[in-house]
């Protein structure tokens, strides 16, 4: 390791990421783009840190494989998110992802909570998955089109998670005794929570109003609960109760103590030696 | 009559180990373990369908999505089949695999082509002449 002669440390994902011309965007919606693009690679990041916590100790080796695996993508995801709005915001996607304090992060609040037992893991991925779902399909034909490509082969893996993910819930939720008790407990913690994933974005409108966001986030909120209500219903849970995304969804003036100590976890090597080179 | 999964002259030691009994269809059938699902995969269209290995699972849903973790979660297939264990018909009897006698007439290699081939390669030459 050596910090001299400094290249950058990373190569981005070439053929993933679309070539573009950053200065033929409005300031103002740039700014509102790199805004929404801050929250869903957070959103990603978090979820993808939190299920690698899993890995060694899931409940059977397959499963241990497949949810470490869905891990990598959600980082996968993230690392995208946080190129693309790189690209806009000429910032360092290293710096972004791995230097920021914890209280600059923007993911949901629905995201701090800690990872807890098996059921409740499922549960959480499972709301967190179904809202991600709403929120990409309404990124899906963005007049912005690098951000509407790059969302389209994010709905591609993601829409495999939310089937593993539904297995999962379907399984522990219809399972009589301590599953379906263990998933309805958690419903009842997380379900409000969820809504933090469409807390409202600054610049939202202006994302509304050029064509980038189809639906303002509220009515994505709605979106969500009609959907997710009819599936948990249909296996007989609880449905998501009424109420409008929390404003503060995304503010951490005081950050969760949970979010702290896994803040502390995936920067604790990058944090290790300033500028080091892997 | 003889019953069926019982071969003629070769003692239960011989035989390869095979998991559990099979059914009257040769099915593994309850004798294999029920939770495991054998996988194959299709590196390319038009290639064959190759093992690729097992994965073990409760169902047939979770069997696919471990299936596809374990053996294509890097991109490496354009198709998998995912077959319960017990459904495979296993075949490992002696007498009808490894039969005792000279089977030598029945190789390709107890022919001796060469001159043949030499022969019909000339007459060829000369018909296109």
């Amino acid at each position: 390791m050596t910090t001299e002669a400094r290249r950058p440390t990373r190569q981005l994902i070439e053929p993933d990421l679309p070539a573009f011309d950053a200065s033929a965007l409005e300031p103002e919606l740039r700014a509102a783009i790199a805004e929404l693009l801050l929250s869903m690679a957070d959103d990603e990041f978090v979820i993808g840190f939190r299920d690698s916590e899993w890995t060694g100790i899931a409940p059977m080796l397959e499963e241990d494989v497949a949810f470490s695996s869905l891990a990598q993508d959600e980082i996968g995801h993230a690392r995208l998110f946080y190129e693309l709005r790189c690209a806009l915001t000429g910032e360092d996607p290293d710096r972004l992802a791995f230097h920021r304090q914890p209280h600059e992060y923007r993911h949901a609040q629905l995201l701090d909570w800690p990872r807890q037992g098996w059921a409740f893991t499922i549960t959480r991925r499972w709301l967190y998955d179904t809202a991600d779902a709403i929120r990409l399909a309404a990124l899906a034909h963005a007049s912005f089109a690098p951000l509407a490509e790059v969302v389209v082969k994010v709905r591609r893996e993601e829409r495999y998670h939310l089937m593993h993910l539904d297995a999962w819930l379907e399984r522990l939720g219809t399972h009589h005794g301590q599953p379906r008790g263990k998933v309805l407990s958690a419903l009842k913690q997380l379900a409000p929570a969820a809504l933090s994933v469409f807390a409202p974005l600054p610049g939202e409108q202006v994302l509304v109003d050029a064509g980038v966001l189809s639906a303002s986030m509220a009515q994505l909120a709605d979106r969500w609960r009609s959907d997710a209500t009819a599936r948990l219903c249909a296996l007989n849970l609880r449905p998501i109760p009424a109420g409008a995304p929390p404003a503060d969804g995304r503010d951490r003036a005081q950050p969760d103590e949970s979010f702290v100590w896994l803040w502390n976890e995936f920067t604790s090597v990058a944090r290790l030696e300033e500028g080091a080179q892997w | 009559m003889l019953p069926r999964n019982e071969s003629i002259g070769v003692s239960e030691e011989q035989r390869p180990v095979s998991e559990g009994r099979r059914d009257e269809a040769g099915r593994l059938g309850p004798g294999a373990d029920p939770s495991v699902w054998e996988v194959f995969r299709q590196e390319k269209g038009g290639d064959p369908m190759r093992h690729a290995g097992n994965v073990r699972a409760p169902d047939r849903e979770l069997a696919m999505h471990y299936a596809r973790e374990f053996y294509s979660r890097r991109n490496e297939s354009v198709r998998m089949w995912v077959v319960p264990r017990t459904e495979i018909s296993d075949l490992s009897d002696p007498d009808l695999l490894q039969p005792p006698l000279d089977r030598s007439f029945k190789k390709p290699g107890g022919y001796v082509m060469r001159d043949k081939l030499e022969i019909a390669k000339r007459r060829a030459g000369e018909a296109a002449e």
